[in-house]
C-alpha cells in the first residue's frame, strides 16, 4: 500500500534523492507500524520529535492505513 | 468609563480600540495584563515590540545576554549603536520610546531552575523567545504548576514551531514532546543558522496569540502545534492531546506532586 510521507526541516536529508521539503510517496506493506518506517528511510528514531499522520500526533506504534499522511519534525532549539 | 485612559493613549490606540473585538474594554484589559518574556532574541525581539506597541500594561524580559553583531540580521529590537549592551537594558530603551504607557521589567540574567519561580511571579502568561530547550521545559513545567498559559515558539533554518500551551484546557509541552533529548541530537542555533524573517513570523504568531487570550477573541491555538516552513510558506496544523502518563500534568505527575 502506499502512503505520503513529509519530513520537516532538517530531517529532509532522509528524503530519497536527497534534500527536500517536498513530500513523496512510500510503498509499505500492510501492517506496518510508524517506527517501522524510520528504518526504512535510515531515521535514528531519536531524531524525530513530533510524529503525524493525517494531521494529529501520533505514538510510535501507529499502524499505517492506507494512503495516509505522515510527518516527521525534529527537535529545534532556537529562538 | 474610559477615565483611565489619558487622551495620549486614546489617541495612540484608536485604530485598535476602533475594532470591535477590542474597543475600549479590551483595551483596558492590555493595559491590565502582564507578560513575561523569556530570552530577547530573535523572538522576544517581534514579540515585544508588537505587545508594547499594543499596549499591554507590564512586560517583563528575562535574558542573560550582551547585544553581539551577529544578532543585528534578526533580533530587531537593537541596532548597531547596542552592540555590547545588555539585552535587557537595550530592550527597555527600545520598548519604552515606542510606548512609555509600558512598565518594562528587566531581569538580566538566565531563567534559572532556581530563580524562575520568583521572576515569574505575578505575570499572566509566559512566553517562549529562548534559544535552548533546556529553559523550555522549565517554563513550561512553571506554568503547569502554577496553571498559566505558555506560549511557545521555536526557530531553526527555514523551519518554525508554535503553539498555546495550557494544561486547563490541554496538552503541555511534555505531552507533545516528551522528555528532553539526547543533547547530541539537539542542533544549537549557534551551530546552525536561521533565515532572519523567520524569527519574525514566529514570533509575530505568538503575540497575536498572546493579544487574543488577553481579549478572549478568535479561536486560540490549544491542542494544536504549527508547524512554519518559510521557504514554501507553508503552515501545517497539528492536532496534539493531552498525554495521561504526562509526568508534569498527567493523571500521576511525578513533577507537579513534588511541588
Amino acid at each position: 500500500m502506499r502512503v505520503r510521507v513529509k519530513l520537516f526541516a532538517t530531517l529532509g536529508m532522509y528524503a530519497p534523492g536527497g534534500e527536500s521539503a517536498k513530500p513523496f510517496v512510500m510503498e509499505v506493506d500492510q501492517g506496518t507500524r510508524l517506527n517501522a518506517l524510520l528504518d526504512k528511510l535510515d531515521i535514528p528514531e531519536e531524531s524525530v520529535r513530533v510524529k503525524f499522520v493525517n494531521g494529529r500526533a501520533r505514538k510510535w506504534d501507529y499502524v499505517l492505513e492506507p494512503d495516509d499522511e505522515v510527518g516527521l519534525f525534529p527537535p529545534i532549539g532556537g529562538g | 468609563m474610559i477615565s483611565d485612559f489619558s487622551q495620549s493613549e486614546l489617541l495612540r490606540y484608536s485604530k485598535q480600540i476602533l475594532l470591535p473585538q477590542v474597543g475600549i474594554d479590551g483595551q483596558r484589559k492590555l493595559k491590565q495584563a502582564s507578560v513575561l518574556i523569556i530570552g530577547v532574541g530573535g523572538l522576544g525581539s517581534p514579540i515585544s515590540l508588537y505587545l508594547a506597541a499594543a499596549g499591554i500594561g507590564r512586560i517583563g524580559i528575562v535574558d542573560p545576554d550582551r547585544v553581539s553583531l551577529s544578532n543585528l540580521q534578526r533580533q530587531v529590537l537593537y541596532s548597531f549603536n547596542t552592540v555590547g549592551e545588555m539585552k535587557v537594558e537595550a530592550a527597555k530603551q527600545r520598548l519604552t520610546g515606542l510606548n512609555s504607557c509600558c512598565q518594562i521589567d528587566i531581569f538580566p540574567v538566565a531563567f534559572t531552575s532556581e530563580n524562575a519561580k520568583e521572576i515569574a511571579e505575578g505575570f499572566d502568561i509566559l512566553v517562549d523567545g529562548t534559544d535552548n530547550l533546556t529553559t523550555r521545559y522549565l517554563i513550561n513545567d512553571l506554568c503547569v504548576r502554577t496553571a498559566r498559559p505558555f506560549v511557545f515558539g521555536a526557530i531553526q533554518g527555514f523551519d518554525g514551531q508554535m503553539a498555546l500551551f495550557d494544561s486547563r484546557i490541554g496538552p503541555c509541552y511534555r505531552c507533545v514532546f516528551g522528555s528532553p533529548p539526547p543533547s547530541d541530537h539537539i542542533p544549537l542555533p549557534a551551530d546552525s543558522g536561521v533565515f532572519g524573517v523567520l524569527a519574525g513570523l514566529v514570533g509575530l504568531l505568538q503575540a497575536a496569540e498572546i493579544l487574543k487570550i488577553i481579549l478572549g477573541i478568535g479561536e486560540t491555538l490549544g491542542g494544536k502545534l504549527v508547524l512554519i516552513n518559510s521557504l514554501t510558506a507553508e503552515f501545517d496544523h497539528i492536532e496534539v492531546l493531552k498525554d495521561p502518563s504526562c509526568p508534569v500534568c498527567g493523571e500521576n505527575s511525578e513533577i507537579k506532586a513534588r511541588t
